[in-house]
């Protein structure tokens, strides 16, 4: 065993050379096509954002050299990811896939995605990005694809609710864990918020907020931190609300979760600019127009916040046609009509300078009691700059969540963060990767 | 049609003289009827074994970051340690165990039970509760697990709300009850398909010998335990190989049920840590491993449970 390990590890230095050397010297430019170059032809397109199709109906209008297939995939719940990344690795993606932020270092790290340098006009596009939403698809000096959207985490309140309370709208979490108390005192079997076993990048998104690091590197090694000092404030934090029945532990996106939004079990969501459209589709019915409003998350004392969720645009190993691929994502995440064409399918909050208001134009926000884009922008200008993704989130993801499973027979969101930790390392290193706790 | 018409005259023709030396060309014969059957059972079973097998011997090994080409080593059975190792796949395992305890006895002997009384049953309700009985299994499993989530639900479910008015507090989708949920979704899907099978088997028994027991003075329930019984053993032989088959296959129903509680983990039982080591994880190699261990415990299982019937058939 142990001269295998040393064997791996002269192995692993041999090769962390080797790719030292090829950062180096740069790719290979000829083989590349230059963007100055006219593609054509006809490219593939998967994604499970709604309304996209329209968006790749409007590009074939828009042009007659490229022309783009949609088909729409399940989303990372349903088995989309797997879908993708099987079908890459037989050879038969799509030329563009979309892939949330935690995703991408795994694709990445699987060559499962080409990188984007000489295929698009990084002046006109990465360049004019913000730095914490560029972190996201740039990994050792290279672009593996354009930023969509940058969701940042807000919350959403049920406004009657916290006015019968009695209480403003959370500033910090000690004034949040107070309002949920006084929530309870007026209305017993109301919870301010839920806490969704399944929707481990709100964890993340909350740690993130609180200054955790869950992944960094040193050197050539990985440095995981799933149940840093912060996380673990975070943990306790949770924990507590839930011991007290303060928050309701309940699936996101289950039925009990719609019903409980619905007729006011809960009155307050964990979201970002997407849930929007969600929470207007769950308590519409229920005639709670107007009582909605968005807020900047609470924070531990000084503005912070996180992303929580969005998705890039990627060219895929499996793409033929790369320079078509690449010349239609710059048009997905640069270009207004692309943004004019989804129409109103959510308050989509873009990545790219200047699209945003246009997509708010397309949006209909009267729904909400207060401006949610105003909240959004606020929200956006505190995201703590310093996160990384790590280079197999499905591992973190699976195990977070499993152990979360653990919390209706005593477990502690604690415990879950410990676990998640374990099985993370754990993973990696047998994968071979070089891991520092 | 008018091209098939000359021919089947001529194949006859052929095949005339052929006839008096069946036993040369039975062979050949036989080998043209079978082709096509092996030709797919090597394509879609044989080959898909034989490259899991190998699949399972290798592995995809990185290094430092891990962006950089995986190198694929022969690593031999470490795998298959790993899988071994694997505190969810042991307990996947046990669980299942634990899941096939409760099943069986419980779909096994309804299926018995209800078998035998639509055998002493007039012949027209026989029709009327063979549908009946049947038609939970015509509801594909996925479609019935939806179903049975929608009913276990809390807060949604008519079910549960009843049981509420009723007094009682329960939660089906816990942890200590998500188990017993599950065997109740295999149970409502499996037991009308088997209570099918085992009723067959009852009617081949020759009715003369239901006669003789009555002569000799045997009630209904006598005749059932003491004559219909014993005699439908083999059918029941092949209910539990079918049954213990499928069971290692379970998926389906767990992996629905994990939308609507955290109470079932990606890796609940062993069909769903090899889809999770596949498709979460990325693990192919240590997927296949997995794989082959599901499929040896099953053909071990087939192979006890064949022994185990036939000799209780043999007095």
């Amino acid at each position: 065993m142990k001269r295998r390990n040393l064997l791996m590890g002269a192995a692993s230095l041999a090769t962390s050379a080797l790719l030292l050397a090829a950062c180096g010297t740069g790719p290979t430019p000829s083989a590349v096509p230059t963007p100055t170059e006219d593609p054509s032809g006809t490219i593939t397109f998967w994604s499970a954002l709604a309304g996209m199709d329209k968006v790749a109906a409007a590009f074939n209008a828009s042009q007659s050299k490229i022309k783009v297939t949609f088909e729409t995939i399940p989303n990372a719940d349903s088995g989309g990811y797997a879908k993708l990344s099987t079908a890459i690795t037989a050879g038969n993606g799509p030329d563009v896939s979309t892939i949330e932020y935690p995703q991408l270092p795994q694709f990445v790290s699987n060559g499962q995605v080409q990188p984007l340098d000489g295929l698009i006009d990084k002046s006109a596009t990465v360049d004019k990005l913000a730095g914490e939403i560029r972190g996201m698809v740039q990994f050792g000096d290279k672009t593996y694809g354009l930023p969509y959207d940058a969701a940042p985490m807000v919350m959403y309140y049920r406004q009657d609710m916290l006015a019968k309370a009695g209480v403003e709208v959370p500033k910090t979490w000690q004034e949040f864990e107070a309002a949920a108390r006084k929530l309870k005192a007026v209305a017993p079997n109301a919870y301010l918020a839920s806490f969704n076993p399944n929707q481990v990048p709100a964890t993340a998104a909350l740690a993130w907020q609180a200054g955790a690091k869950w992944f960094g590197t040193s050197g050539d090694s990985w440095k995981v931190g799933v149940n840093d000092d912060a996380t673990k404030k975070v943990a306790g934090y949770w924990q507590k609300l839930i011991d007290d029945k303060l928050v309701k532990v309940t699936q996101a996106y289950s039925d009990e979760w719609s019903l409980d939004l619905a007729n006011g079990t809960v009155v307050g969501v964990i979201g970002a600019n997407w849930s929007a459209t969600g929470i207007q589709k769950r308590t519409e019915a229920s005639g709670q127009k107007g009582q909605w409003i968005a807020a900047e998350m609470p924070n531990w004392g000084t503005p912070a916040g996180a992303f929580y969720g969005g998705s890039s645009f990627n060219v895929t190993k499996s793409s033929k046609n790369p320079a078509a691929a690449a010349k239609f994502i710059e048009f997905l995440t640069t270009d207004e009509e692309a943004i004019k064409a989804r129409g109103n399918t959510g308050s989509a909050f873009l990545a790219f300078p200047g699209l945003t208001p246009v997509a708010q134009q397309a949006y209909d926000a009267s729904y909400f009691g207060n401006d949610i884009y105003a909240v959004f922008n606020k929200a956006y200008t505190t995201v703590s700059p310093d996160w990384q993704w790590g280079p197999s989130w499905d591992l973190t993801n699976t195990a977070l969540k499993d152990a979360y499973g653990n919390l209706s027979t005593g477990g502690t969101v604690l415990e879950a963060v410990n676990t998640a930790q374990a099985a993370t390392v754990a993973g990696l290193k047998q994968n071979g990767l070089s891991v520092k706790e | 049609m008018a091209l098939q018409a000359p021919t089947v005259p001529l194949r006859k023709r052929g095949a005339a003289p052929g006839r008096s030396a069946a036993s040369g060309t039975g062979g050949r014969t036989a080998a043209i009827f079978l082709v096509p059957f092996f030709a797919v059972f090597a394509i879609a079973m044989v080959a898909p074994v034989i490259y899991s097998i190998v699949l399972s011997f290798y592995a995809q090994q990185k290094s430092g970051l891990g962006f950089g080409e995986a190198k694929t080593v022969f690593v031999g059975l470490e795998n298959y340690f790993q899988v071994l190792a694997s505190e969810s796949f042991v307990s996947g395992i046990a669980r299942l165990g634990l899941y096939c305890l409760i099943y069986i006895p419980v779909m096994v002997g309804s299926a018995v039970v209800f078998a035998l009384l639509l055998d002493a049953t007039v012949a027209r309700a026989r029709k009327l509760f063979q549908l009946l009985v049947f038609l939970p299994h015509a509801v594909p499993g996925v479609i019935a697990a939806l179903i049975w989530a929608y009913l276990y639900t809390p807060g949604i479910s008519p079910l549960v709300q009843a049981l509420q008015g009723g007094g009682i507090q329960i939660n089906f989708l816990d942890a200590h009850l998500v188990l017993p949920a599950i065997v109740n979704i295999g149970v409502w899907e499996w037991t009308g398909y088997n209570v099918i099978i085992l009723f067959t088997a009852l009617q081949a028994v020759p009715r003369e010998i239901l006669e003789a027991a009555r002569v000799d003075g045997a009630n209904e329930i006598r005749t059932a335990l003491s004559i219909k019984f014993p005699l439908i053993l083999p059918a029941l032989g092949v209910i539990m190989l079918f049954t213990i088959i499928g069971t290692l296959q379970l998926f389906t129903e767990p992996s629905i049920i994990a939308k609507a509680t955290p109470s079932i983990t990606s890796t609940w039982v062993p069909n769903l840590w090899a889809y999770d080591a596949a498709f979460i994880r990325h693990n192919l190699n240590q997927a296949a491993a997995a794989s082959i261990i599901i499929a040896g415990l099953a053909a071990i299982l087939s192979l006890v449970v064949t022994r185990f019937s036939s000799r209780m058939n043999k007095p």
